[in-house]
């Protein structure tokens, strides 16, 4: 059971470090499309 | 091409066959030889997923995709962190339990042996198929440098991949994977730091020249199934997609079964996902440097130095009046885009409007004058033009100092080969697992399956060479691998779904796959314009449907195997 509970923390953090990656080259992408493109 | 490059690729490649070839200590068994003894640890596997999604056809397609389509193609991936999300809390967990050897031995013992054969068939054919065009993309690049044959440089890149792993196995094939993202990823930054020296203004004005030109523009909110790259097609269709791919292609499946344990199975896979926007987003940018460089210095009309060398033998002279209307268009459209930087640099909105409009304009005028080229290459030889390959080797052999072209190339080939064993590999497992154990000899020694393993990774990487040598003209390569997918991932996805509903049968189940592909090639014949990424859609939910509805009548008395 112990074991069980540290995969899966181990699990959730890794997922929230993955997602936080996408999310701020979302943002990224999202600055450079407005900021570069404006005439 | 300079000594020093020549060196730097045999060199490279020597390493790389050799480092293969070693992993071939402990592979006799087949616990060795398709899953490496389950002892490969997760960064490993994380890496050699990501190198076999950062390919040759990534360094050649995807580069040329940006530089003449900017970078929406980006949202072709916005699925990918979802899809392995969803797959490591369902099927990661469920297949890796299972101690199968492929995706497809657990289709027969939930459902039947007649579900497993027709989905391990579809992936053998999709899967051969693609191999074949990875290879293209490379044997393309060494076409347009050195003139050989197609078929040589097929040969030149497939060989050695072929054999490090047909000896090797999965150990081979990762361990190489590791160590070719370390030159990939040399190379694509030598590239990005040549074009930032010699593209003639700050970089923070080559970002303005190339959001002018609408390479920027990375979201696509708009909701058309024709638009090829919307935010929707990725973030459905790719999603769909990417499920399927990760989660029921062997390619991939085999790579988590070796890992050590469940957790690290599906650590490795959201690893593989960590850097795969980001990373294709800087290979898309790549490509939109070489499209901004390409305002200051003149580029070639075609890209394709073989189809040049065609025209001007045969038309020479419409060629060079094409030409010569190309430069005024280039010139005005070079003025155009120095004017913007220095109305924008000195804040002037109102010229700087001005200016990305003659920048436009020019710029139109130059796409005409590159159609008529293309279309005139396509008269005179008979191929379809592929002149977005072409963009970035061209520009490598015309730009980049010695050295570093060979670093390039060498990534190039050696991108190429660590997808091909990976696909091979997994070819070979399927191939033996699912159909000659399966059907023509279930009991042997393990040394006599690692020979036959080893005969049908020759023999698939035969196939796949001749597959390479039709593909080669077929367009921008990234866009035919991920079309030859979605027209069987969406539904193999479904089967797997399906799998995961226990009171869900098995000839309901193949049924239901059957309907699934016939769907997607209606959608393909009777709609021709809907963009592929939503055939995966299609796919699975013809499938999940079918496959729900035929099994309703029989659930109340179902005989399901479900034993994993």
């Amino acid at each position: 059971m112990t074991d069980n509970s540290a995969s899966s923390k181990r699990f959730r953090v890794t997922l929230v470090r993955v997602m936080s990656v996408q999310v701020v080259t979302l943002l990224l992408l999202w600055w450079m499309q407005s900021w570069f493109s404006r005439s | 091409m300079h000594w020093l490059n020549w060196l730097i690729v045999v060199g490279w490649l020597s390493y790389v066959v050799i480092t293969g070839l070693r992993r071939s200590t402990g592979t006799k068994q087949i616990e060795g030889y398709f899953l490496a003894n389950r002892s490969l640890p997760w960064w490993a596997v994380g890496l050699s997923v990501m190198a076999t999604q950062l390919s040759a056809v990534t360094m050649i397609g995807t580069t040329g995709q940006g530089a003449t389509d900017g970078m929406r193609f980006v949202q072709f991936y916005f699925g990918l962190p979802l899809a392995m999300v969803i797959l490591g809390v369902t099927l990661v967990p469920f297949l890796h339990g299972a101690k199968v050897y492929t995706a497809y031995e657990y289709l027969e013992r939930r459902f039947d042996a007649k579900t497993r054969s027709l989905t391990a068939f579809l992936f053998l054919i999709s899967r051969g198929l693609s191999c074949g065009t990875i290879i293209a993309a490379p044997a393309v690049v060494f076409s347009a440098i050195f003139g050989w044959p197609v078929t040589l440089s097929v040969a030149v890149i497939g060989i050695p991949a072929v054999l490090y792993t047909m000896v090797g196995g999965v150990q081979a094939v990762t361990w190489v994977d590791v160590k070719q993202m370390v030159l990939i990823v040399a190379a694509l930054l030598a590239v990005a730091i040549t074009l930032l020296v010699q593209i003639p203004v700050s970089p923070a004005d080559a970002l303005h020249i190339a959001g002018a030109g609408g390479r920027l523009n990375v979201f696509d909110f708009s909701f058309t199934l024709k638009n090829q790259y919307t935010f929707w097609s990725g973030i459905i269709g790719g999603t769909f997609l990417m499920l399927s791919y990760f989660g029921t292609d062997q390619s991939q499946v085999q790579r988590y079964l070796a890992a050590k344990s469940v957790d690290q199975a599906r650590t490795s896979l959201l690893i593989s996902a960590y850097w795969k926007i980001p990373l294709q987003a800087l290979v898309l940018l790549v490509g939109v440097l070489v499209f901004v460089f390409y305002q200051f210095e003149r580029p070639p009309l075609l890209f394709n130095p073989a189809h040049e060398r065609a025209v001007r033998a045969a038309e020479g002279g419409l060629y060079s009046q094409l030409e010569a209307k190309y430069t005024g268009d280039l010139a005005t459209r070079e003025q155009a885009a120095r004017a913007y930087v220095a109305a924008h640099d000195r804040g002037d909105d109102q010229a700087a409007a001005a200016a990305s409009n003659r920048l436009h304009l020019a710029e139109d005028s130059a796409n005409v004058v590159r159609a008529q080229a293309l279309d005139m290459a396509h008269r005179v030889t008979g191929q379809k033009s592929a002149d977005v390959n072409y963009v970035i080797p061209r520009f490598v052999l015309a730009h980049l100092p010695i050295g570093l072209v060979g670093i390039f190339v060498a990534a190039v080939i050696a991108a190429a080969m660590n997808a091909i064993s990976g696909e091979l590999n997994s070819l070979s497992t399927t191939t033996v697992f699912d159909f000659y154990r399966r059907w023509i000899r279930a009991d042997g020694p393990d040394e006599h399956f690692v020979i036959v393993s080893r005969v049908s990774t020759a023999i698939w990487g035969f196939f796949a060479c001749v597959v390479a040598t039709y593909s080669a003209n077929l367009g921008s390569l990234i866009e035919v691998v991920n079309t030859y997918g979605s027209f069987f991932y969406g539904s193999i996805l479904g089967v797997f779904v399906l799998a995961m509903m226990k009171w869900v049968r098995g000839t309901p189940a193949f049924i239901a796959l059957i309907a699934g592909m016939l769907a997607v090639a209606a959608v393909n014949r009777l709609a021709p314009s809907v963009a592929f990424l939503w055939y995966n859609v299609v796919g699975a939910v013809t499938v999940f449907v079918v496959g729900i509805v035929l099994s309703l009548p029989g659930a109340g008395r179902n005989t399901v195997r479900t034993g994993v």
